[in-house]
C-alpha cells in the first residue's frame, strides 16, 4: 500500500469521524468543530490524490487551498453566531413580568 | 521504514486527536485537542508535499480557529462535562466508521478502476502551460491564473463572512443624558494584558510582518502566496489585539473598509477590463500577466489580512459606529 | 454570453461599492437611495439577462466561454444555456420584485439587506454559468454563506436556526466536495461537459454521485433532508423567506438535475429515476401534511416550499427514468412559477402578519376584510400551487402528467401527483376559508400598507401570464440542455 493510498484512508476515517460527530453531538460548539474535521478529511483525500503523479499535482493542491479558505471563513462565521448566540441567551434575563403574550409572538 | 514509521504516528495522532476533540468531557480540553490536530495536519500536508497548504494550514487551521474557538468557548458560563460516552457505549460506533471506512477503501483504492491506477491529464497540461501564466510556482499559477475565478470567489466569500459576522452586533444604543453609548451587554470587558507576551510581540511582531511579505513576495516561485502571507499578517494582528496594541481596525473608517475589499474589487475590476477592452474574463495580457497577478496578490494579501484580523478579533465596538 | 457576464458583474460591483460606502439605511431618504440603487442594477441586470436568453435560444449549439483563455480541462468553463438564461432572467425578476417591495413597502427590508442580497445576487448567477464541478462547490458556499447571513438579519431569535442552517449546509457541502475529489480522482476532470463523454457505470462513480446527491438533497430541502427548512424560512425577514424559497434552494437542484442529467451515464440515471420520483411523491405528501397541521402561518408556507419541491423531484426522477428530454420542461416550469408564486405568498404573509399583529393563521380570521389585497395576492399565488388552469403551475403540472396519463402502467404516479394537489389544496383553502371567517374578524394593529400589498400582488399576476408564453416556454425548455 503505497502513501497516497494509506493517507487517502486516513482522511476518509477522519471524515467519518467528523460526520458522526455532527450526527451525535448536541453542542453547537463540538459540532462546529466535527465539520471542521469533516473538511480536514475531505482535503486530506484531495492532497493523497495529489501524490499519485510525480511531481505532485498542482490542481488538486489549489483546490485544497481555495477549500481550506472557504473553510475557515464559514466556520469563523458559525463560531461566532454561535457566540453570539451563547451570550444574548445569558443576557435574556428578564423575568416573565405578566405579560400576556411574550415577545416571542410579535410578528416579523 | 522510516517514512513508514512517521507515516503511521501521523496517522494515529490525527485519528486520536480527533476523536478527542469531539469527545473530550471538557470543552477546552476539547478545543485544545482540535489546535493540536491542526499543528499534525500541517506536518502532514508537509508530509505529503504540499508546503503552500502546510503554511495556510498552520496560520489558518491551527491558529485562527484555535483563537476563533476559544473566544467562543470562553462564552459558555459554566462549562458542563458534556454527556461523554463510555468506552463501552463507543465502541458500536468506532465499528461502524471501521466498517464504513473499510468499505469506501476497497471501493476507492482496489481493483482496476482504483483511483491510484488513473493518470489525470491535468498535472501535465499545468506543466506544459505554466510559461505563459507568469509566475513558476505550479499551485500559484493554478490559483491565480488558470484558475483565478475560484480565487475571485473565494475573495468575495471572506468579505461575505465579515459582512455577516457584522450582522451579529446590532449594537444596541443606550440613550443617556450625554449621548448613546454601547449598552453594558455589548461593552467588551478589558482585561490586563500579561507582560511577557507584550515583551515578546515586540520581537515578534516585526518579524511576522517580515515573514509574511517574504512569502508573499516568494509565493510566484517557491511555496507561498497572498493566503499565507495574508494568514500570517492575521495572526500578528490578532496577538497584537490581545495586548490591546492593535490601533484601531473600526468598520466606520473608510480606509479599514477600503483595505478589507480592495483585493475582490481590483480582481473584479481585472476581470471586468479584461472582459471589455482584452481578450477575455480574466484572460491577462501576456506581456504584463506577471506584473499583473503580482499586483492583484499584493491587494489581496492586504485585504486578507484585515479581513482575518477583524473576523476574528472584531468585538461590538469594532462594527458599531 | 457577454450579457450573461454583465448579468454577473453588476451585482459583485454593486456589493463592493455598497461595502465602501457603507451609508446607514435608517431614514427613508436613505432607502430609497439605497433601494433605488439596487433597483436600477436589477433592471439593468434584468435587460441582460432577458438579451442574453433571446441570444440562447436563437443558437442552436451550447456556448461555452473558457475563463482565462487556457485549454479545455485547465480552464473553468461558462456555460450559456437557454435553461442557464432562463434562471439568469428569473434571479434578476425576483431581486427586482423584492427590491420594489424593501423600498416602497412601509414594511420594508432590514437596514443590512442590500448588500446582502447583492451578494447572493451575484453568486447565483456565476452558480448557473458555472460549468465546472469544483466551482459549483465556491458557488454554492457563497450562496449558503448569504442565505445563512440573511437568515440572520431577523435578530437574535433568528440565531439559531441561522446556526443549524449554517452548519447543516456546511457538512453537505462537504459531502460534495468529497464527491467531487472522487471524481477527479477516477476520470482526471473537473469539466462538466468533458465528463460527460469519459464518465463509465462503476463503483466509485456510483459512490461519488451518492455522496454529491446526498449533499445537495440536504441543501436543496429535499425530503427527508428537509428538517432545518421551516424553521430557517419561518424566523427569517418577510423578504429573505422569499428569496430562500424562490431561489437558494433550487440552486442545489439545479446541481443536482445537471449532475444526474449530464455528468452520470444514462444506466444509472435510469436507475435513480424512479427513487427520485417516489422521494418527490413522499415530500408532496408529508410536506403537505405538516402544512396542514401546523399553527403558524410563515411556517405552512416554509411547508409548502418542502411540498412543492416534491413535484420538482418527481419531474426530474421521471425525466431521468424516461430519459426524454421533454420533461426539463415540466421540471424547469415548475421551478418558475413555484418562485413567483412563493415570493407572491411570502410578502402577502409578511403583510398580513405586520398589519394583524399576529404569527398564527387562526388570527386571520376576516383577512379579507382588514387586508383583502393581500389574501387576494395569497389566494391567487396559493391557485398556482395548487394548479388550478391556466396558470404557470397549471402548465407545469400539465407537462409532467401528460406523457402520465397516455400509458396505463403510469397511472399510480397521475395517483400520486392527484394526492398532492389535494394536500394542497387542502392547506391553502384552509387559510382562506379562516379568512373569510367575518363573523369574528381580528382587528387590524396598524393601518394597512397598500403599496405593499399590492407588491405582493405582483408575482401572483406574472405566474398566471405565464400560461400566455406557454408554448414558447415549453419548446424552449425541452430541447434537453
Amino acid at each position: 500500500m503505497n502513501s497516497g493510498a494509506f493517507y487517502l484512508s486516513v482522511g476518509m476515517a477522519v471524515f467519518l469521524i467528523g460526520l458522526h460527530g455532527l450526527l451525535v453531538l448536541q453542542d453547537n460548539l463540538r459540532r462546529v468543530i466535527a465539520v471542521n474535521l469533516m473538511g480536514a478529511g475531505v482535503f486530506l483525500v484531495l492532497v493523497a490524490l495529489a501524490t499519485r503523479t510525480d511531481p505532485v499535482d498542482p490542481v488538486l493542491q489549489a483546490l485544497a487551498v481555495t477549500g481550506l479558505v472557504v473553510a475557515i471563513s464559514a466556520t469563523a462565521f458559525a463560531l461566532r453566531l454561535v457566540s453570539a448566540r451563547i451570550r444574548h441567551q445569558q443576557h435574556k434575563t428578564k423575568p416573565d413580568d405578566g405579560r400576556l403574550s411574550s415577545h416571542k409572538d410579535k410578528p416579523r | 521504514m522510516a517514512e513508514l514509521v512517521l507515516d503511521i504516528t501521523l496517522a494515529v495522532l490525527l485519528l486520536s486527536m480527533a476523536w478527542g476533540a469531539l469527545h473530550a468531557p471538557i470543552i477546552n480540553n476539547g478545543i485544545g485537542l482540535f489546535v493540536a490536530f491542526g499543528i499534525v495536519l500541517a506536518l502532514t500536508w508537509a508530509r505529503l508535499g504540499a508546503p503552500d497548504l502546510a503554511l495556510a494550514e498552520a496560520a489558518i487551521g491551527a491558529g485562527l480557529t484555535g483563537v476563533l474557538l476559544l473566544h467562543a468557548a470562553r462564552a459558555i458560563p459554566v462549562p458542563t462535562a458534556t454527556t461523554v460516552m463510555r468506552p463501552l457505549q463507543m465502541m458500536p460506533s468506532i465499528l461502524l466508521i471501521l466498517l464504513v471506512l473499510g468499505l469506501l477503501t476497497v471501493i476507492t483504492s482496489s481493483g482496476p478502476d482504483s483511483v491510484f491506477q488513473q493518470t489525470p491529464p491535468l498535472p501535465d497540461l499545468v506543466e506544459e502551460r505554466i510559461a505563459d501564466s507568469g509566475v513558476e510556482h505550479p499551485v500559484t499559477a493554478v490559483l491565480m491564473n488558470f484558475r483565478a475565478w475560484d480565487t475571485l470567489l473565494e475573495l468575495f466569500v471572506l468579505l461575505l463572512a465579515l459582512f455577516g459576522v457584522r450582522q451579529l452586533f446590532p449594537g444596541q444604543r443606550v440613550i443617556t443624558r450625554t449621548g448613546t453609548q454601547l449598552s453594558a451587554a455589548d461593552k467588551p470587558v478589558k482585561v490586563q494584558p500579561w507582560p511577557p507576551l507584550m515583551a515578546w510581540m515586540g520581537v515578534l511582531a516585526p518579524l511576522l510582518v517580515l515573514t509574511g511579505g517574504y512569502l508573499l513576495w516568494h509565493g510566484s516561485t517557491a511555496p507561498g502566496g497572498a493566503f499565507q502571507a495574508g494568514a500570517i499578517l492575521a495572526a500578528a494582528a490578532a496577538v497584537l489585539h490581545l495586548i490591546q496594541n492593535l490601533p484601531a481596525l473600526r468598520w466606520s473608517l473608510w480606509p479599514v473598509r477600503a483595505l478589507i475589499c480592495g483585493g475582490a474589487l481590483l480582481f473584479l475590476v481585472v476581470a471586468i477590463s479584461t472582459a471589455w477592452l482584452g481578450a477575455g474574463w480574466l484572460h491577462y495580457p501576456q506581456p504584463g500577466n506577471k506584473l499583473l497577478i503580482v499586483t492583484i496578490e499584493v491587494i489581496a494579501t492586504l485585504s486578507i489580512a484585515v479581513t482575518l484580523a477583524l473576523l476574528v478579533t472584531g468585538d461590538s465596538d469594532d462594527f458599531t459606529r | 454570453m457577454n450579457y450573461a457576464l454583465v448579468s454577473v458583474a453588476l451585482p459583485m460591483i454593486t456589493v463592493v461599492l455598497l461595502f465602501l460606502v457603507a451609508a446607514p439605511v435608517y431614514s427613508r431618504l436613505q432607502t430609497l437611495v439605497t433601494g433605488g440603487l439596487v433597483i436600477i442594477i436589477t433592471v439593468i441586470s434584468l435587460s441582460t439577462s432577458w438579451l442574453a436568453l433571446l441570444e440562447a435560444a436563437a443558437q442552436s449549439t451550447t456556448s461555452y466561454l473558457a475563463i482565462g483563455g487556457w485549454e479545455d480541462g485547465l480552464a473553468i468553463r461558462f456555460r450559456l444555456t437557454p435553461v442557464v438564461a432562463l434562471m439568469l432572467t428569473f434571479t434578476a425578476l425576483i431581486h427586482l420584485l423584492l427590491a420594489l417591495y424593501g423600498t416602497f413597502s412601509r414594511h420594508g427590508v432590514p437596514k443590512d439587506y442590500w448588500s446582502l442580497s447583492c451578494f447572493l445576487h451575484g453568486s447565483l448567477a456565476a452558480l448557473w454559468l458555472s460549468a465546472d464541478l469544483f466551482n459549483l462547490y465556491v458557488t454554492l458556499e457563497l450562496l449558503s454563506l448569504s442565505a445563512v447571513a440573511l437568515v440572520a438579519l431577523a435578530g437574535p431569535g433568528a440565531w439559531k436556526p441561522a446556526a443549524d442552517y449554517l452548519l447543516l449546509s456546511l457538512a453537505a457541502s462537504l459531502c460534495y466536495l468529497f464527491g467531487v475529489a472522487l471524481i477527479y480522482g477516477r476520470y482526471g476532470l473537473l469539466d462538466i461537459a468533458m465528463l460527460t463523454v469519459v464518465v463509465n457505470d462503476d463503483l466509485i462513480t456510483r459512490l461519488a454521485l451518492l455522496l454529491m446527491t446526498a449533499g445537495l438533497m440536504l441543501k436543496a430541502a429535499l425530503w427527508p433532508l428537509h428538517l432545518w427548512l421551516p424553521a430557517a424560512h419561518a424566523s427569517a425577514p418577510t423578504a429573505v423567506s422569499a428569496l430562500l424559497s424562490a431561489l437558494v434552494v433550487k440552486a442545489p437542484l439545479f446541481i443536482l438535475w445537471v449532475l444526474w442529467s449530464q455528468v452520470a451515464p444514462p444506466v444509472m440515471a435510469q436507475q435513480i429515476g424512479p427513487v427520485f420520483a417516489l422521494i418527490g411523491i413522499l415530500a408532496l405528501v408529508f410536506g403537505g401534511f405538516s402544512a396542514m397541521r401546523t399553527p403558524y402561518l410563515k411556517v405552512l408556507v416554509a411547508y409548502s416550499t418542502v411540498a412543492q419541491l416534491g413535484y420538482a423531484l418527481m419531474a426530474l426522477g421521471l425525466l431521468l427514468a424516461w430519459q426524454q428530454p421533454e420533461m426539463n420542461s415540466a421540471l424547469w416550469l415548475f421551478v418558475i412559477a413555484h418562485g413567483l408564486a412563493k415570493t407572491s405568498l411570502f410578502l402577502a404573509a409578511g403583510q398580513m402578519q405586520t398589519t394583524l399583529g399576529t404569527k398564527r393563521i387562526s388570527g386571520l380570521r376576516g383577512a379579507t376584510q382588514t387586508t383583502p389585497i393581500a389574501m387576494f395576492a395569497f389566494a391567487v399565488a396559493g391557485g398556482s400551487l395548487i394548479g388550478l388552469p391556466p396558470s404557470g403551475g397549471f402548465l407545469a403540472k400539465w407537462v409532467l402528467l401528460e406523457p402520465l396519463l397516455s400509458q396505463p402502467q403510469n397511472w399510480p404516479w397521475v395517483l400520486g401527483i392527484l394526492l398532492g394537489t389535494l394536500v394542497s389544496a387542502a392547506y391553502i383553502f384552509r387559510l382562506v376559508v379562516m379568512a373569510f371567517d367575518r363573523a369574528r374578524i381580528n382587528p387590524p394593529d396598524i393601518s394597512s400598507d397598500h403599496v405593499g400589498q399590492w407588491l405582493a400582488l405582483v408575482p401572483a399576476v406574472l405566474v398566471w401570464g405565464m400560461a400566455l408564453a406557454g408554448e414558447q416556454l415549453i419548446q424552449l425548455l425541452g430541447e434537453g440542455i
